[in-house]
């Protein structure tokens, strides 16, 4: 255990290549990383996978001395020669979160695209990062989803050392400054967190509660957490206690955290190339006091008028509402459905607008006004 | 004549032959007068990116669509809309500045994009629209004009050109509604918008149009579709200049500042 390893500071960099492909090893604290011998970034612009081949002769790899890991072949990866990227990756997708009296409401798209083909039209963008915390992500696929699962592991092991739950100002603080580092290199994470602070703690991070939203489902997360809190040793309830009532804030709270650094609190935050579509619809609509429905409502159709605009946003939408209770989820839904269904309202609606008009001018031709 | 001889006038084709010679690449628009010619080898559009932020060194000209105007076709004719801000990088040159050229009684424009650009060309396809009505003794369709304008454009091609406007109008086919662009695109639709802000107006307007619109009704989404997008868009902004175009020509509806039609329509959360 290195515990004078202060020289390894987070952001600076190591001459030790070795720990390229570990970067959390034996840590103090939750924030210490290691960044791999880098000549060649300040020497040419990052290209994924490629090196200058000058300097891979000059890297020697020193084991760590509590390395025990001897490293397969070809690794670490900057010793070895790669290959290309096959195609440009893009960023496109359309995910928005707003607060409201009922809590929050996020929803996303189900679209990931490679600058022109649809890679998964089911994929998953709001990822529950733990029973009150979902993080809407952005950017690329892979970075979202790793940076999602180390903030939830950050975040279980601030829970355990300390006894109570991160806030979210907290999470966008630790996710924002682990992100610091790659600043400048082709990591892209836009994500936006909700959470609701000073709710139930519970032992168990992700309740994956996806049954739909009704009055049951909450009913069933309060039962399953109160059994849990037995289980907590009295030591951790104790402080728990002390802590929670120290906590100034508790409720609802969204933040906006990017890779270049950005973090920004606010009440309503749409991401993405779809992100101008959705934004004028929901500046539009979004109030303080709607309804539950009413909120859901809206944020789904902010999402498909996106995906109708926007070729890089499409397929479904998920949307999550997360309370004091924990977060729900909607079931996913097709807009090629909700575009027929539109379709059809609109018809219905004329018909109706029709017989109206002509029940109300009678025999007269033109149902101008 | 003789007095020509003695006092050593030429003719003005006579004077531009001797000028500008033959290697000259000529906008041939069917008119005999103000044609710009460029010298062979002149490459416009070339040195406006070397002056762009991507070009070397220090100068910064963007030549962004900075603007937010928005059309659509209902039942009862054509709904404009624009906003009125002109801006030049980052300063607001003008927070009133008219971006709808009123061509005739029955043909309006829009303009977005470089604001000489628009003027100019659009003023010259207002000029066009008056010579065919005298000799051809009738109205032009909206369907000629916006192709006029598109072959104006389409003869400058390639040459740094920035131009994105819409001709509507009413003619005998009834509301017409063309988007024409500085690359030479020209679409007919029902909807269209314009301009940076154009993705916040299309998500307002897709949400509330529907085809048997009331007038009041579609007045109100166009001075939505606006206003949302000044608030979201930093080159938007300043007021809403709201034109009708009905069978009998065009009526302008209203000029009303943004910043207090948003409180309105933002229903007071925020």
């Amino acid at each position: 255990m290195n515990q004078e390893d202060t020289s390894m500071l987070f952001g600076e960099r190591t001459r030790d290549t070795a720990n390229s492909g570990y970067l959390w090893r034996n840590s103090g604290s939750p924030l210490h990383l290691s960044i791999p011998a880098a000549e060649y970034l300040s020497e040419s612009p990052i290209q994924f996978g490629q090196i200058n081949p000058n300097i891979a002769s000059n890297i020697i790899p020193t084991l760590h001395q509590d390395s025990v890991f001897s490293f397969p072949p070809g690794f670490p990866p900057s010793l070895s020669p790669t290959v290309a990227l096959p195609f440009t990756m893009s960023h496109g997708t359309t995910t928005l979160a707003f607060i409201f009296q009922g809590g929050l409401i996020a929803a996303a798209d189900t679209r990931s695209s490679c600058n022109g083909l649809v890679a998964c039209p089911a994929s998953q963008k709001i990822i529950p990062v733990h029973s009150h915390l979902v993080g809407t992500t952005s950017g690329t696929s892979a970075d979202c989803a790793l940076w999602k699962r180390i903030l939830s592991r950050e975040l279980r092991l601030y829970q355990l050392r300390h006894g109570r739950m991160l806030s979210t100002a907290g999470a966008a603080k630790l996710l924002a400054h682990m992100l610091h580092p790659f600043k400048g290199t082709e990591v892209c994470v836009a994500a936006t967190l909700c959470g609701w602070d000073g709710g139930q703690v519970d032992t168990h991070l992700l309740q994956p509660s996806s049954a739909g939203m009704g009055q049951e489902k909450n009913i069933a997360i309060i039962s399953q957490t109160e059994s849990q809190e037995t289980f907590l040793s009295p030591a951790i309830s104790a402080e728990h206690c002390s802590a929670g009532a120290g906590l100034g804030f508790s409720g609802p709270s969204l933040y906006y955290v990017c890779s270049d650094g950005t973090r920004l609190r606010g009440k309503l935050f749409s991401v993405g190339s779809g992100s101008p579509y959705a934004y004028s619809v929901l500046d539009g609509g979004v109030r303080w006091d709607l309804t539950v429905e009413e909120a859901t409502s809206l944020a789904r159709e902010a999402v498909y008028r996106a995906t109708h605009r926007d070729a890089y946003s499409g397929n479904c939408v998920d949307v999550y509402h997360i309370t004091s209770n924990g977060w729900t989820r909607r079931d996913r839904e097709d807009l090629k459905e909700e575009y027929y269904r539109e379709k059809e309202r609109e018809k219905e609606k004329m018909k109706e607008r029709k017989e109206r008009q002509e029940g109300k001018d009678g025999p007269s031709s033109s149902g101008n006004k | 004549m003789a007095l020509f001889d003695v006092s050593g006038y030429k003719n003005h084709l006579e004077l531009r032959g001797n000028i500008l010679g033959t290697g000259v690449r000529h906008f041939n628009f069917g008119t005999t007068n103000q044609e710009f010619a460029v010298p062979a080898g002149m490459d416009p559009s070339g040195f406006l990116k070397s002056c762009s932020r991507e070009g070397q060194g220090g100068v910064s000209i963007d030549l962004n669509h900075g603007t937010t105007t928005l059309a659509f076709k209902f039942r009862h004719g054509v709904i404009v809309a624009v906003d009125s801000r002109a801006s030049a990088g980052s300063y607001i040159a003008s927070k009133e500045a008219n971006k709808v050229i009123e061509i005739n009684p029955y043909l309006l424009g829009t303009m977005s994009g470089s604001a000489a650009d628009c003027q100019y060309w659009e003023r010259l396809l207002a000029k066009e629209c008056r010579l065919y009505k005298l000799r051809n003794k009738k109205r032009i369709s909206v369907s000629a004009a916006s192709k006029l304008l598109c072959n104006m454009m389409l003869g400058y091609r390639g040459m740094g050109l920035s131009m994105g406007s819409m001709i509507i109008g009413w003619d005998d086919k009834g509301p017409g509604l063309y988007y024409v662009d500085d690359n030479g695109t020209r679409l007919s639709g029902r909807m269209f918008s314009t301009g940076c802000g154009n993705s916040y107006a299309y998500g307002v307007v897709d949400s509330g149009y529907h085809e048997d619109m009331t007038v009041e009704e579609a007045y109100e989404l166009g001075r939505r579709g606006i206003t949302h997008a000044t608030h979201r868009d930093a080159y938007s902004g300043g007021v809403v200049n709201l034109y009708h175009m009905q069978e009998d020509g065009w009526i302008k509806v209203c000029k009303e500042d943004v910043s207090e039609l948003i409180h309105r329509y933002k229903k007071g959360m925020f």
